[in-house]
């Protein structure tokens, strides 16, 4: 039929039916191939896509859906939906010092805070349920945008963003046993009305930006603040834990090194000058009693970098916090010396009584002391309770445990410490002021220098009830003065205000 | 091959015996028509939901494009009936049904996509898809029926091989450039793209060559490093494709269009010779010209670049990409139901550039679901199987790779759009066959369906008629 060449020799030449089975078989491949990355992004990948910000369905949702409400802990409406001069819908804020945790929606601008993180569940566009999406895109009006039930009580907010008045700084509280955050201030903030109004928010995000005390920056959770004195509680925690000491543990020079200064590679540690000092060398309950950094100082360097890095990192330093909102890693050291990041020993022992190289964030410090009132250990911080969608499904957010830090044990002495610190006879002089008339309270302050010639910020971290805690705080005003002053009463104050509340 | 044989139609009437006069012996095609059936109801069910969604109640719309397109498939059935010849039965619907799901998509998006004026009527997306559907199946039939001998393919390679660089040269000299590929070719009011016809050719010079040398290539060889290679001379061809589908990117910038002729090309070679040296020089080849382009041509590199990460510029370069990926999440399993894609929510008409030529993949996801398009997957599928089938039956060497190469013409190009719409592979702007908008597209992958037609007769049937006679590939003919 056709004028094959060269077939003379049939049998070395393969056939082209043989070739045709491999061809079959690597287009199967192929095919395959296709039939996976089709099942990869219609539904493995589906859920993001359809939330990713930049998809046209969302802004479309955005414009088109009721957007979800926001509700305080007590049903308390601090984020509702408006209609603009135009009829355009607008978000409003009836509790403008819910700011620094609920953030604003608006059209031009985007979102921030508690109405970016939830977005998709607020516009509608995640189903709150597994499976939800199948159906119900085929409805006429595919959006469930779901109301968000914060455990923020919007009484305590307002108090802790009046108590911080024109000053800057933070304030976040916490339920030890849950994680639920109850307060999270931060000062100054901006007044989300103004921004979302299409008409002035140009002009007043403007003024915003220009202002020295940077109102958008979210202090509560991004501000990173030398911690001074309420760090010796880390110390405590990574000492203890590690086996480096012990309640009793004691340093014979100790009593001397008040005196003359702890000399560590030519540095001399000091103690602030106190009324307190007998001969017999100090305990972990009396240091932290008096705030010694002296006897902090010697547990830093017993406890080693390695265990204080390692301890650290156990309270959640060194990374993100897992939060809803976007959080700056509190750190220990910069981590660019040779002794496991620190510079040497005089770094290491300045960062154990919260000096050196350490910056912390405002809620960091409250998970510090939470942990501990959680008899050591630290949950998940949330913002959010519950979410209820228009068609009536739910999602309850569960407490989640991060990891145990400290056994029961040491959170107990840790406890009887920070009691010791506010109610004890020579501790109330610097944190007798955060004590709750008729509940047992356990706190620490903290005077963090921030150079010479500035004045220091004034820290408190604490918890109350000791026994059965049911808020632990952590107080912040920058350069304020000493924690006695101005956070430790504020931090007690908020104390006795939220366990009122819940009477 | 079908499990139904058309059974040969009994006690010859008037028309038939007329018909027997002229050498043509009808024949009913069950299956064939079992199957046209079902697409045309699969397509009706389609046009209704469309319909309904667009108008917002139980309608059926306006279903004249719709009716017209399942009555052409059906006349080109009958013509298959009346002429009588053993030919496939499942590629008719398969190309029907993919032409059929064209058709809804089109008139579905906004129209003004591509417009025709013709005096005062203006023509939109949908007709005009009508037309190049109608045409290229008109072209498809008169092949099945027509092509009964292949001297004209098999003789004259050469010549083929000539008229394929000529086009190539013409479009280099008098192309159009538009997006910054030199495409299309004008010649008065008709605008075409040559490079589609350009693989209809190259296939049937290389199924010559192919057939006339694999045993030569299959068994010499000369030692190349730690491979073994054929002699030099029989190395030229393949240097020389490499050569034109280097052409082809630099000369047209068109990426799609380059690669799929290289793919073509290497896997016939294979099939040929079933060398895996041919297949790893050939990647070598390839992988030395891929680099060396993306370093040497800017649309190379971006497009390679979006490939990797479309989100470096979302906005702009990676915008296509970025947005298909959106409407395949958006389609979820069981689709949005057709008409109720992105395209509807944004309301800007051609929100996704393109989308009823490159992306008409990502598009159907999004409104048919995975479902959907594993079945439009399924559907090159079966092209590819029929094709394959056709080839193993094929009375030689020559016929088995033109059939091999035309199948692999029309499954690889799915394959590269469908990946570069999945990002599985880096997008380029070739065709989905018979779903992508545009003539010289339909037309070409007509062409090839028709000759996988011819090809797939099986002549006359073993029982002999009274006055037998050959019906195909007698030299010289017989018609």
């Amino acid at each position: 039929m056709s004028d094959l060449l060269g077939r003379s020799d049939p049998a070395v030449v393969p056939t082209i039916g043989s070739a045709l089975l491999r061809l079959g078989v690597a287009l199967a491949l192929v095919f395959t191939g296709l039939g996976l990355g089709l099942g990869y992004w219609q539904v493995v990948q589906a859920e993001t896509l359809t939330t990713d910000p930049g998809n046209p369905l969302v802004q479309a949702a955005v414009r088109a859906a009721p957007r979800g409400r926001i509700l305080d802990a007590s049903g308390e409406e601090v984020a509702v939906n408006v209609r603009g001069p135009n009829g355009e819908r607008l978000r409003s804020y009836p509790r403008p010092a819910m700011a620094p945790v609920v953030g604003y929606q608006s059209l031009i601008f985007g979102t921030s805070g508690v109405e970016r993180a939830y977005d998709a569940e607020l516009t509608g566009l995640k189903p709150l349920g597994p499976g939800g999406d199948m159906v119900r895109k085929f409805l006429p009006d595919p959006y469930d945008p779901s109301d968000l039930h914060l455990s923020v009580d919007v009484r305590l907010q307002e108090a802790a963003m009046a108590a911080l008045g024109d000053q800057r700084g933070a304030v976040v509280a916490i339920e030890p046993s849950t994680g639920r955050v109850l307060a999270l201030a931060s000062s100054p903030t901006f007044d989300p009305n103004l921004l979302v109004d299409p008409a002035g928010g140009q002009a007043y995000l403007d003024s915003l930006r220009g202002q020295r005390a940077s109102p958008l920056l979210e202090r509560a959770t991004q501000g990173l603040y030398v911690p001074g004195s309420v760090f010796k509680i880390v110390t405590a925690i990574a000492g203890l834990g590690s086996g480096a000491i012990r309640p009793d543990t004691t340093y014979a020079t100790q009593p001397a090194e008040y005196f003359d200064g702890f000399r560590v590679e030519g540095f001399s540690i000091r103690d602030s000058p106190r009324e307190f000092q007998t001969d017999d060398p100090l305990d972990l309950i009396e240091a932290t009693e008096v705030s010694s950094n002296i006897y902090f100082a010697h547990v830093g360097l017993d406890t080693g970098p390695e265990a204080m890095l390692d301890w650290a990192a156990r309270l959640g330093f060194g990374s993100p916090i897992d939060f809803d909102l976007p959080t700056a890693p509190s750190q220990v050291t910069n981590g660019d010396g040779p002794l496991f990041g620190f510079t040497d020993r005089v770094e290491l022992a300045n960062a154990a009584y919260g000096q050196g190289e350490t910056l912390v964030t405002p809620l960091q410090m409250a998970l510090v002391a939470a942990c501990v009132a959680n008899d050591g250990l630290l949950l998940r911080p949330t913002l959010v309770d519950r979410l209820v969608a228009e068609s009536g499904r739910t999602r309850t957010v569960e407490p989640a445990v991060v990891r145990r830090v400290s056994s029961a044990g040491d959170a107990e002495v840790i406890t009887q410490a920070m009691v010791t610190a506010v109610e004890g006879e020579f501790g109330q002089s610097f944190t007798g002021g955060a004590k709750v008339p008729g509940v047992t309270t356990a706190g620490k302050s903290g005077t963090a220098e921030v150079g010479d010639v500035a004045r220091p910020h004034s820290w408190f971290i604490g918890f109350a009830p000791a026994e059965e805690p049911r808020i632990a705080i952590a107080v912040i005003v920058e350069r304020a003065g000493t924690g006695r002053d101005v956070a430790v009463p504020m931090g007690g104050d908020l104390m006795e205000l939220y366990l009122s509340l819940i009477d | 091959m079908s499990v139904i044989v058309g059974v040969p139609v009994e006690r010859p009437g008037a028309i038939t015996s007329t018909l027997r006069r002229w050498g043509i012996r009808p024949r009913l095609r069950n299956l064939e028509l079992l199957l046209l059936l079902l697409a045309a109801a699969a397509l009706t069910v389609g046009w209704i939901s469309l319909a309904s969604q667009q108008a917002g109640r139980v309608t059926t719309g306006d279903p004249s494009v719709l009716m017209v397109y399942v009555g052409v498939l059906l006349v080109i059935h009958a013509a298959f009936v009346i002429t009588g010849r053993r030919t496939d039965q499942v590629l008719l619907p398969v190309t029907g049904l993919l032409g059929g799901l064209s058709l809804l998509l089109m008139a579905r998006l906004p129209q003004g996509l591509a417009t025709q004026d013709l005096g005062s009527i203006t023509l939109g997306l949908a007709p005009l898809q009508l037309f190049w559907l109608g045409l290229a199946l008109a072209v498809l039939a008169v092949l099945a029926i027509v092509v009964r001998n292949d001297d004209w393919l098999r003789a004259y390679k050469y010549t083929w091989a000539a008229v394929g660089i000529g086009l190539l040269l013409l479009v280099f000299v008098l192309g159009d450039p538009t997006n910054g590929a030199r495409l299309s070719l004008r010649i008065g009011p008709i605008a075409g793209q040559p490079s589609e016809l350009l693989k209809v050719i190259l296939v049937v010079f290389l199924a010559g060559y192919l057939a006339e040398n694999r045993t030569l290539l299959a068994r010499a060889s000369t030692r190349l490093g730690p491979i073994s290679v054929p002699p030099l001379p029989y190395l030229l061809p393949m240097l020389g494709m490499w050569g034109i589908a280097l052409a082809v990117v630099i000369v047209q910038r068109d990426l799609g269009a380059a690669l799929l002729f290289f793919s073509v090309f290497l896997t016939l070679v294979y099939v040929a010779t079933r060398r895996r040296a041919y297949v790893i020089l050939g990647l070598a080849l390839f992988l030395a010209g891929a680099t060396a382009l993306y370093f040497l041509f800017g649309h190379v590199r971006t497009r390679v670049d979006i490939w990797l990460d479309p989100y470096v510029d979302p906005l702009g370069s990676g915008y296509q990409v970025i947005h298909a990926l959106y409407s395949f999440g958006r389609g979820g399993i069981l689709g949005t139901g057709l008409g109720a894609g992105l395209p509807a929510v944004s309301g800007t008409p051609g929100d996704l550039p393109a989308i009823h030529t490159d992306f008409v993949f990502a598009a159907l996801a999004e409104e048919l679901g995975m479902l959907g398009a594993l079945a439009i997957l399924a559907l090159y599928g079966v092209i590819a199987e029929r094709g394959l089938r056709i080839a193993v039956q094929a009375a030689d060497d020559f016929r088995a790779l033109l059939a091999v190469g035309l199948t692999m013409v029309i499954v690889i190009q799915a394959a590269l759009i469908m990946g570069g719409n999945l990002k599985l592979v880096p997008l380029t702007g070739i065709t989905l066959p018979f779903v992508s908008y545009g003539g010289s597209s339909l037309l070409a992958n007509a062409i090839i369906v028709g000759l996988l037609l011819a090809l797939s007769d099986r002549g006359v049937e073993p029982p002999p008629p009274p006055s037998p006679r050959r019906r195909f590939l007698s030299r010289g003919g017989s018609r």
